[in-house]
C-alpha cells in the first residue's frame, strides 16, 4: 500500500507544484505586505498591526462591506430560486428539453467581462434596448447580468443533484400519498442538501468577491451605492498606491471567507458522508 | 406541470435568456444607414482595435491553457479520487481556497513571481496563472468524476497487470470522459475571455490578447464609448465559445451528472 | 518556506535598478513607452515622427484609460516599468512622490526653452523641488457652444458669453427653444469632469479650491459654493440635461456631438470631434461668475521609469519631445496645443483663430497640485465625487462643509 502512496503523491504533484508557486507563495508574501508600509518601490517599513487596526475606522470599508452583505443576500437568493425553478423546469426527459437546457446555460459561455460590456450597451440610453434609467439603475444592472450568466450554470449543478434522487423512492412516497409540496420538503430538499450547499457555497464566494461586474457597468456609483469590498481593496492598492493596507483587507477577507466556507463546507461533509 | 404550460414558461425563459445574445449580434451588424460588417471594420482596423496576432496569442494561451489544465487537473483528480497519500486533504482544501482569494491582492505578488521566473510578459507565464485559476473547479470535478468510477473496472485492469500509469491512461481515462470535456471547455472559455490577468501580467502590444483590444475600444476615444464596435468586438469573442457549449450540450452534462454531484 | 519568503521580499527590494551604460544619447537603443487609451494617438505620432529621424526606436503600448493606473502600479510593484511612461498629469505628484520617474532635474534645467514649458504642467512633475515628469500632451477646458443653436435662439453666435452668469442666462435662452435641445450639459456624477470644468470659474474669480502645498481644500469657499450653486440651479430648472446628474464621463462626448447642447464647458481637444458630426461649434475662456478667465491644464505628463536602464537614450526623446520641431510639425499640425507658451502662436494655430485663443490660456491657467490628487477627486470612490453629488443635487451647504473635512483628510492620508 506504500507505494501507492507514492505513486497518488506523484500524481498529485504537478497541481502541488503550481498551487504552492502561484498561490501560497504569492499568499504568504500577502499575509507578509499586510505587517508592513510597503511602497512600490524602495524599503517596505515593519508596521504591524496598523495595516489592520486601520480596517477598523475605513469609513468607506464599512459601507463597502454592508453593500456587499447585502448584494450578497440579494444575489445568492434569487440565483438559488431562479436555478432552482429552472432545474425543475428541465429535469425530466421531454422533447425539447436539450434545448431549453442549452438556452439557459449558453450565456455562460460569455465571459465575464465580455458580458459585462454588452450590459453595458444593452442597458445603455444610447443603443440599448432596455434602457435602464432612474434614480438607482447601478445596482439592478448588476444583478441582471449576474441572474443572466450564472442561473444557467447553477442550474446545471442542481439538475445533476436532482437527478441522482433515485425515482423509486417518490413512487413510494406517492403511494402513500404524499402531496407534491410535501414530496419537494421531505426527499428532494434533503436528498439534495450536498448539492445544495455546494451551489450556496459558490454564490457566496463569488458574490462576496463580487468586482467585474462593478468595475465595468457602475465603477462603484453612483454615491458609492454599489462599491463592493473587492472594489475598496482594488482602490487601496491601485488607487492610494498603500499596499500594505490592500493586504491588510484582503487577508481579513479571505479569513472571513474561509470561515463562511468551512462552515458551508461541514454541513455539506456531515450530509454526504 | 402540464405540457402545455412546460413549453410556454419554458420558451417564455429561453426567450429571455437568449435575447441578450441575440440583441448583441444585431446591434453588431446595424449601422447608421442600415445593416452591414462596418463595426467589424473599424473594430479590426481602428488604430487600437485587434489585430491578427492578438487573435492569435488568444489562441496561443487557450491551448496551453487547456492542454495544461486538462494534464494537472486529470492527475490531480486520478491522485484525490483513488489514491491515500500524506498530505492530500490539504493540498485538496489549499487548492479550493483558491477561489477565496480576490484576484486584485494577489496579482501584484504573480507579477513579481514571474519576473523570477523569467517568464514577464511571456504567454505561458500568463497560462501558468489562468490553469492555477482554473484548478478549483478542474480539481473538484475530476476528482469526483474518477471517484464515480466503478471500482470493479479498475480492479480487473490491475489484475490484468496493468501499472496505475497504464489503468490511468487505458481503462480510467475513457471513463471520465465526460469530465474531461467539461474540464476543457471551461478552461477555454476563460482563458479565451479572461482580461484582468492579461492586462496586467502582459507588457506589449505584440504579446496582447484580442479581449484587451475590445476592452480598449471602450474607451478608446475618451468622452464616447463606440458601442456599435463594442457590441462587435462582444460577439466576436462570443462566438466561438458559444458554438462549442451549444453543440457539445450532451457531453457537459453528462461531466456535470458525473463531477459535480459529490461535495 | 520561510526562505523562499525572503528570497521573495529580497528580490522586492532589491532587483532591477540597473546601472546606466554610457553611451550616446541616440544609439540605437529600443525604448518601452506606456500611455492610457486616451493618449494613444498623440504617444504614436511623437514616437513615429522620432523614430523617422533618430537610431532609438521607441515603442508605444496603450492601456485602457481606467485600468492604467493599475497597470502602472503593478509593474512598479515587480520592479520593471517601462523606459517611459506617461500619466494624467494630476496624477503626477503622486508617482513623482512614489519615485516610479527618474529625477531629470539637471538634464531639465540645461533645455534652452525649459521657462516657457507649460509651468503648471512642470510643477504638477515636481516633487521636493526636483523634476521627474515634463508635459506630454496638454488638454485645456474651455466653454463650447453651439452656433447654430446660438442663431435660433436670437444670440450673437460671436459673442460667447464673458460671466459665469451671462452663460447661464445664454443656456436658458436656447433651453426655451424646446423640444429636446437643452441648455447645457455637464458630467454631475463624474468628479474628474467636475474638477476639469467648474475649477477654473472659481480660478477667475481669485478664489482656491486646493492649498499650493496640495495638503488643504477650500472647497467651502465663497466662490466654489457660488460655482456650484449656479449649475444646480440650471439643472433643477431643467436647462442641463436631465443626464447630467448621472454622466460618469464615457457618454459625455457624445451628448455634445449630438448638437442638442446649447452651451457646455468641456476639453478643447473635443472641438473636432464635435464638428466631424456637422455641429458648427464655438469656443471661449471659461468666466468666473462675474468675469475673468482662466482653464484647467489637464493632459499628460510624461517622465523616465525609475526602473529603466537607459535614461539617456530616454531623456533623449523627451528633450526632442518639447523641440520647436515636434511642437509644431507633430503637436500644432494635428490642432493640439503646444506644451510651450512661446509657441501658441505658430504656422498651424494661425490659421484657425479658436486654436490661438486655445493656446494663450495655458500660461493663464491651473494645474491643481496634490499627491493624493487621484485618490481624492478623480476616483469614484474618492471624498470630492461626494461633495459634488451633494452640493449639485443634495444639501449644499452641509455637503460643501463636511466634503471639505473629509477631502483635506484624504489629501493627507500617508
Amino acid at each position: 500500500m506504500r507505494r501507492r502512496a507514492v505513486s497518488g503523491a506523484l500524481y498529485a504533484t504537478p497541481a502541488a507544484v503550481l498551487v504552492g508557486l502561484f498561490f501560497v507563495v504569492p499568499l504568504l508574501l500577502v499575509v507578509w505586505m499586510s505587517l508592513h508600509r510597503w511602497p512600490l518601490l524602495g524599503k517596505p517599513r515593519f508596521n504591524a498591526p496598523d495595516n489592520y487596526t486601520a480596517v477598523a475606522d475605513h469609513a468607506l470599508l464599512s459601507s463597502a462591506a454592508w453593500f456587499t452583505v447585502r448584494y450578497t443576500v440579494l444575489i445568492t437568493l434569487l440565483l438559488f430560486v431562479v436555478a432552482f425553478g429552472l432545474a425543475l423546469l428541465v429535469q425530466n426527459r421531454r422533447p425539447g428539453v436539450g434545448f431549453f437546457r442549452t438556452a439557459f446555460f449558453l450565456p455562460m459561455a460569455v465571459g465575464f467581462a465580455s458580458a459585462s460590456l454588452l450590459f453595458l450597451g444593452l442597458l445603455s440610453e444610447e443603443i440599448g434596448p432596455v434602457p435602464l434609467t432612474g434614480d438607482s439603475p447601478a445596482l439592478g444592472s448588476a444583478v441582471l447580468l449576474v441572474l443572466w450568466r450564472f442561473a444557467g450554470f447553477n442550474m446545471l449543478i442542481l439538475l445533476t443533484g436532482l437527478q441522482a434522487i433515485p425515482v423509486d423512492v417518490y413512487e413510494a412516497a406517492r403511494i402513500d400519498g404524499a402531496t407534491r409540496w410535501q414530496m419537494f420538503r421531505r426527499i428532494t430538499v434533503p436528498l439534495m442538501r450536498p448539492t445544495i450547499a455546494l451551489v450556496l457555497t459558490m454564490m457566496i464566494t463569488g458574490s462576496l468577491l463580487a468586482f467585474d461586474q462593478f468595475w465595468i457597468l457602475t465603477r462603484g456609483g453612483p454615491d458609492n451605492s454599489t462599491t463592493s469590498l473587492v472594489m475598496v481593496i482594488y482602490r487601496e492598492a491601485f488607487v492610494r498606491l498603500d499596499l500594505g493596507s490592500a493586504a491588510g483587507i484582503s487577508v481579513v477577507l479571505l479569513v472571513l471567507l474561509a470561515v463562511v466556507s468551512s462552515v458551508q463546507l461541514a454541513v455539506l461533509r456531515r450530509r454526504s458522508a | 406541470m402540464s405540457r402545455w404550460s412546460y413549453y410556454v414558461t419554458g420558451t417564455a425563459l429561453a426567450i429571455l435568456f437568449l435575447f441578450p445574445l441575440v440583441w448583441s449580434g444585431w446591434a453588431s451588424v446595424r449601422t447608421d444607414t442600415g445593416f452591414g460588417a462596418e463595426n467589424y471594420a473599424r473594430l479590426f482596423s481602428s488604430a487600437n482595435g485587434i489585430r491578427a496576432v492578438h487573435v492569435l496569442n488568444s489562441l496561443i494561451v487557450s491551448a496551453l491553457t487547456v492542454t495544461g489544465t486538462l494534464i494537472v487537473a486529470t492527475l490531480a483528480g486520478y491522485a484525490f479520487g483513488r489514491f491515500r497519500f500524506p498530505g492530500r486533504d490539504v493540498l485538496f482544501l489549499l487548492t479550493l481556497a483558491i477561489l477565496m482569494v480576490p484576484y486584485a491582492t494577489i496579482l501584484i505578488a504573480l507579477y513579481v513571481l514571474l519576473g523570477w521566473l523569467g517568464l514577464q510578459d511571456s504567454l505561458v507565464g500568463l497560462s501558468l496563472v489562468l490553469i492555477v485559476f482554473q484548478l478549483p473547479f478542474s480539481v473538484f470535478m475530476m476528482r469526483n468524476s474518477f471517484e464515480a468510477v466503478p471500482i470493479e473496472l479498475e480492479e480487473s485492469a490491475r489484475v490484468d497487470g496493468c501499472s496505475s500509469f497504464g489503468t490511468l491512461v487505458r481503462i480510467m481515462l475513457p471513463a471520465v470522459r465526460p469530465g474531461l470535456v467539461t474540464v476543457g471547455l471551461f478552461a477555454f472559455l476563460t482563458s479565451w475571455s479572461e482580461f484582468f490577468a492579461p492586462l496586467i501580467l502582459l507588457n506589449s502590444t505584440g504579446k496582447f490578447t484580442a479581449i484587451l483590444a475590445v476592452v480598449n475600444m471602450r474607451t478608446a476615444s475618451h468622452g464616447s464609448i463606440d458601442y456599435a464596435a463594442l457590441e462587435a468586438g462582444v460577439v466576436f469573442m462570443a462566438v466561438p465559445c458559444l458554438v462549442l457549449f451549444a453543440f457539445m450540450q450532451r457531453s457537459y452534462v453528462r461531466g456535470f451528472t458525473s463531477g459535480a454531484l459529490k461535495g | 518556506m520561510k526562505a523562499k519568503l525572503a528570497a521573495v521580499a529580497l528580490l522586492l527590494a532589491t532587483a532591477a535598478c540597473g546601472a546606466d551604460e554610457p553611451g550616446a544619447a541616440d544609439d540605437g537603443a529600443t525604448l518601452t513607452l506606456w500611455t492610457r487609451a486616451a493618449t494613444e494617438a498623440v504617444s504614436k505620432a511623437y514616437a513615429d515622427a522620432y523614430n523617422a529621424s533618430h537610431r532609438n526606436k521607441i515603442e508605444v503600448t496603450a492601456y485602457p484609460n481606467e485600468e492604467y493606473p493599475a497597470k502602472l502600479a503593478s509593474a512598479a510593484g515587480a520592479k520593471s516599468l517601462p523606459d517611459l511612461f506617461a500619466s494624467d498629469v494630476v496624477f503626477a505628484p503622486q508617482y513623482a512622490a512614489q519615485g516610479l520617474w527618474a529625477d531629470v532635474s539637471d538634464q531639465f534645467k540645461s533645455l534652452p526653452f525649459k521657462d516657457s514649458v507649460a509651468p503648471s504642467h512642470v510643477r504638477a512633475g515636481t516633487w521636493e523641488g526636483r523634476n521627474f515628469a515634463v508635459p506630454h500632451t496638454i488638454d485645456l477646458s474651455v466653454l463650447l457652444y453651439n452656433k447654430d443653436l446660438y442663431v435660433k435662439a436670437g444670440l450673437d453666435p460671436e459673442k460667447p458669453p464673458r460671466t459665469l452668469r451671462e452663460f447661464a442666462e445664454h443656456a436658458r435662452k436656447i433651453d426655451q427653444l424646446g423640444g429636446d435641445v437643452n441648455g447645457t450639459y455637464f458630467g454631475g456624477n463624474c468628479g474628474g469632469c467636475v474638477e476639469f470644468t467648474l475649477w477654473p470659474s472659481v480660478w477667475a474669480a481669485g478664489g482656491e479650491v486646493l492649498e499650493a502645498d496640495g495638503r488643504s481644500a477650500r472647497v467651502d469657499s465663497r466662490e466654489m459654493a457660488e460655482v456650484f450653486a449656479l449649475y444646480r440651479d440650471l439643472y433643477d430648472q431643467g436647462v442641463a440635461s436631465p443626464a447630467s446628474k448621472g454622466e460618469a464621463g464615457p457618454t459625455w462626448l457624445g451628448a455634445l456631438q449630438g448638437g442638442k447642447v446649447g452651451i457646455a464647458p468641456g476639453p478643447s481637444v473635443w472641438l473636432d470631434a464635435i464638428e466631424a458630426k456637422g455641429v458648427k461649434t464655438g469656443i471661449a475662456p471659461i468666466p468666473g461668475i462675474n468675469g475673468g478667465e482662466s482653464t484647467f491644464v489637464g493632459g499628460d505628463a510624461i517622465g523616465i521609469g525609475a526602473t529603466s536602464g537607459k535614461t539617456q537614450q530616454a531623456w533623449d526623446f523627451l528633450a526632442w519631445t518639447m523641440s520647436d520641431e515636434a511642437q509644431v510639425e507633430v503637436i500644432a499640425k494635428r490642432k493640439g496645443v503646444p506644451v510651450r507658451t512661446d509657441l501658441a502662436a505658430n504656422k498651424h494655430s494661425s490659421a484657425d483663430p479658436r486654436l490661438v485663443t486655445v493656446n494663450g490660456l495655458v500660461a493663464k491657467g491651473k494645474t491643481p497640485y496634490a499627491r493624493n490628487f487621484n485618490a481624492t477627486f478623480n476616483d469614484p470612490q474618492g471624498p470630492w465625487l461626494t461633495t459634488v453629488r451633494g452640493a449639485l443635487f443634495g444639501d449644499a451647504t452641509a455637503s460643501l462643509m463636511a466634503g471639505n473635512e473629509a477631502i483635506t483628510k484624504s489629501l493627507r492620508q500617508e
